[in-house]
């Protein structure tokens, strides 16, 4: 166990850059998108770093869950297959590190520009007019349907026989009780904070 | 169009009027769906009013186009707790609900969608009978009483498909949904009402589909507060509105009526404002922590709650939303994100398996929304799977009634202070056996109509943080039952009102916002004849 608020000098770690590759390689693993090149990966390795570096609970559980991943692969995660690397992540998957990974990785791998772009999606349109002349109803691959409801037909409110139902089983009971008010009522216990 | 003058003193009005603090005045909290509609109601009526809102005052040109930098400019983020076995606590631990923290509420970050209540859903204990576990009760008004309101209320608001306001088009999200419940054999399905302009009406411009309504609407065609209510009350001249004021306490004199509200500035400093009526309108989870925080010995157990109802009865509609993934792409992201609605399953209907009834209604998610939302919790090649589906999906979303119970409540959370040093609201909610059935039912529902149309798959995403959130100050007929009487006024103290979410006494399917909005410019009128009257 590491104390580093009291020691300071446990504080002074950095990250190597292999261990930033292995980040990358992580999040390629868990989040894994053909489309989506190398950038948004590294983008999000290096803010799941910084953040670590601002915490110091986030770096001692990203240092050592950096380190039992190469444990785990008996020696270097980055050397692992997809379908291997996959296995080893979900052995970790439980674990403090690998929360704090997961959950800064779906925050900000999925606010990068260039994710949005390789999911085809394009993002504010207000400075170019929104998506009324852009396409907002290009889909043609169904007919246009009617916007409004058919007319002359009310909305149905109640199914026929309903109220005529039995009631539920509870409906026997004779005295109302606070779970089973009556229809205006419910006699209530004055209830203490 | 910034609103904050420069050289603004934290705590003080932001218009061109302001109320002495020692003068008795109407002071509302809140400026959302609630606050804001009874603020231009009374000043509309001659009566001068100080409106304190929590959040800061931003204006469309403001707004970002960005889920998470919206979400973080304008959401209430301060620290709430959350207990009981709904999915929202695993998944959200502590974010039970999404409010909006500034002006106008969360009316600017709304959709749109105004369904009106049934007749029958005015009288859920009757129609429904007995359900086991639920504290379901009449409300002591009915559809009749409402029925005008709703009309100025839809007027308002410019609701589109009513008193003349023509629909808005189909986008492509609704195409795919419209053409679904066709195939199933659904028949009430339309793009509304939807409270955003399909053309120019009331001073502001038709809809550009620009895609975001969760963040804001830059081109104003979104009904809110804001963009309605706030600014004809400034216009008044008699509305002292106070940003980053948040109301902490109201007190009370020795007679048992509210005398004044206590509030703390963006730095923190305490102010008091005299007051000869108090409107709560703090959306339901802040409405009853504040009377939570007003107990008084003469008031043990939180200011107006000798009913014991306070905080209780917390609603927040069934929801889920199910996504369909096509061959072709969909793109629903472009143009309005909720202006769909399938109204068939809306009945009651026990033959289901479930009193009360459900609405789907179209919706979309950006990516980074998406992937937060679409399966909390989750990784790996099925979960990049959903994303990877992205142009292809469309989207739905669930709401319907939920039960009432007397143990899903707000409570004060002794053992977490927020940054002022009050307690911490917390959240307790479990699924009835009601909403559980009717949740089965509408995801089946969904993924009936997206497989009609050639879904290649579907997916379930559970609920979001609350959206909305209703029933913690519930009206009754009789003081013992509920908070507040048929006007929303508390049993207990006679110038202290109720006036958004928190008055509802049953969930009923329809999305709350237009009913908060009807039943707060029926109040105002009441307020005003009992003003004249001197009964208050
Ligand atoms: C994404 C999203 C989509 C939605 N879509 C729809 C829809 O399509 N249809 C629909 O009907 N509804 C919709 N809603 C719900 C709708 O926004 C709410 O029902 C409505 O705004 C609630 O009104 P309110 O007055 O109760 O509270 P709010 O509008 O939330 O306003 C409450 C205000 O009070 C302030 N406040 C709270 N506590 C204090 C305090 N102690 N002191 C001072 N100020 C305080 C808050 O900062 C806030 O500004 C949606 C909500 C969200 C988040």
């Amino acid at each position: 166990m590491v104390f580093p608020a009291k020691y300071p000098s446990l504080n002074a770690t950095e990250m190597t850059e292999e261990a930033r590759q292995t980040l990358i390689r992580v999040l390629r693993v868990a989040f894994p998108h053909q489309c989506v090149p190398d950038g948004p990966y590294e983008r999000t390795a290096d803010t799941i770093l910084t953040e670590a570096q601002n915490e110091t609970w986030f770096r001692v559980a990203l240092t050592q869950g950096l380190l039992s991943l190469n444990q785990l692969s008996d020696g270097d995660f980055r050397s692992l297959d997809d379908a291997a690397a996959l296995r080893v992540l979900r052995r970790v998957d439980g674990t403090e590190f690998f929360g704090f990974v997961r959950r800064t990785a779906v925050l900000n791998l999925y606010d990068d520009a260039e994710v949005w772009t390789a999911l085809g999606y394009e993002g504010a349109s207000f400075d170019q007019g929104g998506y009324i002349n852009r396409g907002f109803n290009d889909l043609g691959w169904l007919p246009d349907p009617r916007v409004e409801f058919p007319e002359g037909e009310t909305m149905p409110e109640i199914a026929p026989g309903a109220t005529g139902a039995p009631r539920p089983a509870a409906g026997g009971q004779k005295t109302d009780s606070t779970n089973q008010p009556g229809a205006t009522s419910s006699d209530m216990e004055e209830v203490k904070k | 169009m910034s609103s904050v003058p420069e050289n603004h003193t934290p705590g003080e009005s932001v218009t061109g009027y302001s109320v002495a603090h020692d003068e008795e005045a109407v002071v509302i909290v809140g400026s959302g769906a609630g606050g804001g509609t009874l603020a231009y109601e009374l000043t509309s009526k001659g009566i001068p009013v100080v409106v304190l809102e929590a959040g800061p005052y931003l204006t469309h040109d403001e707004y970002m186009n960005n889920e998470w930098e919206s979400f973080n400019q304008m959401a209430w983020l301060d620290p709430r707790t959350t207990s009981g076995s709904w999915r929202v606590a695993r998944d959200f631990p502590n974010l039970p609900a999404w409010i909006v923290k500034a002006v106008g509420g969360t009316t600017t970050h709304w959709s749109g969608a105004t369904p009106r209540f049934k007749d029958h859903e005015f009288k859920a204990r009757s129609v429904y009978g007995r359900v086991d576990g639920a504290n379901l009760l009449d409300w002591p008004i009915g559809l009749s009483d409402l029925a005008p309101f709703y009309d100025r209320a839809e007027k308002a608001m410019g609701s589109t498909h009513v008193h003349g306001r023509p629909p808005l088009p189909a986008n492509n999200n609704y195409k795919v949904f419209a053409n679904g419940a066709e195939r199933v054999g659904y028949k009430f399905y339309a793009t509304g009402p939807y409270a955003t302009n399909a053309e120019e009406y009331d001073g502001r411009p038709a809809s550009i589909q620009d895609g975001f309504n969760f963040q804001g609407d830059k081109n104003r065609s979104k009904w809110s507060t804001l963009v309605r209510e706030i600014p004809r009350a400034e216009a008044t001249g008699l509305l002292d509105l106070r940003p980053n004021s948040q109301a902490v306490q109201i007190t009370h004199d020795a007679e048992g009526r509210a005398d004044a509200v206590l509030y703390l500035d963006e730095e923190g400093s305490l102010h008091r404002q005299a007051a000869k009526i108090v409107c709560v309108a703090g959306n339901s989870i802040e409405t009853p922590r504040l009377l939570l925080l007003s107990a008084t010995p003469s008031f043990p157990d939180g200011l107006g709650n000798s009913s014991g109802q306070l905080g209780r009865n917390y609603m927040r509609h069934l929801t889920g939303t199910v996504w369909g993934h096509f061959e072709e792409p969909v793109r629903m992201y472009r143009g309005e994100t909720m202006a769909g609605m399938i109204g068939d399953e809306s009945l009651h209907d026990p033959d289901r398996g479930f009193a009360g009834g459900y609405y789907l209604e179209t919706i979309s998610l950006g990516p980074a929304f998406m992937a937060a939302f679409v399966e909390p919790g989750t990784w790996g090649p099925d979960f990049a799977k959903l994303l990877d589906a992205y142009t292809n999906s469309a989207g739905m979303w669930i709401v319907g009634e939920d039960m009432p119970q007397e143990t899903n409540r707000i409570t004060l959370n002794t053992t977490l202070k927020d940054k002022n040093g009050l307690p911490v609201p917390n959240v307790h909610y479990d699924d009835h056996v009601n909403d559980v059935a009717m949740r089965e039912h509408a995801y089946a529902a969904g993924e009936k109509v997206y497989a009609a149309v050639g879904a290649r798959s579907t997916h379930r995403t559970p609920p979001y943080p609350s959206t909305h959130n209703l029933g913690t100050a519930r009206m009754s007929e009789r003081p013992e039952d509920g908070v507040v009487d048929r006007w929303g006024r508390s049993h207990d103290v006679k110038n202290l009102f109720v006036s958004d979410g928190s008055v509802f006494t049953s969930g009923a399917a329809a999305n709350p916002t237009l009913t908060i909005v009807a039943l707060a410019i029926r109040q105002a009128d009441y307020i005003a004849e009992e003003l004249k009257a001197q009964r208050i």
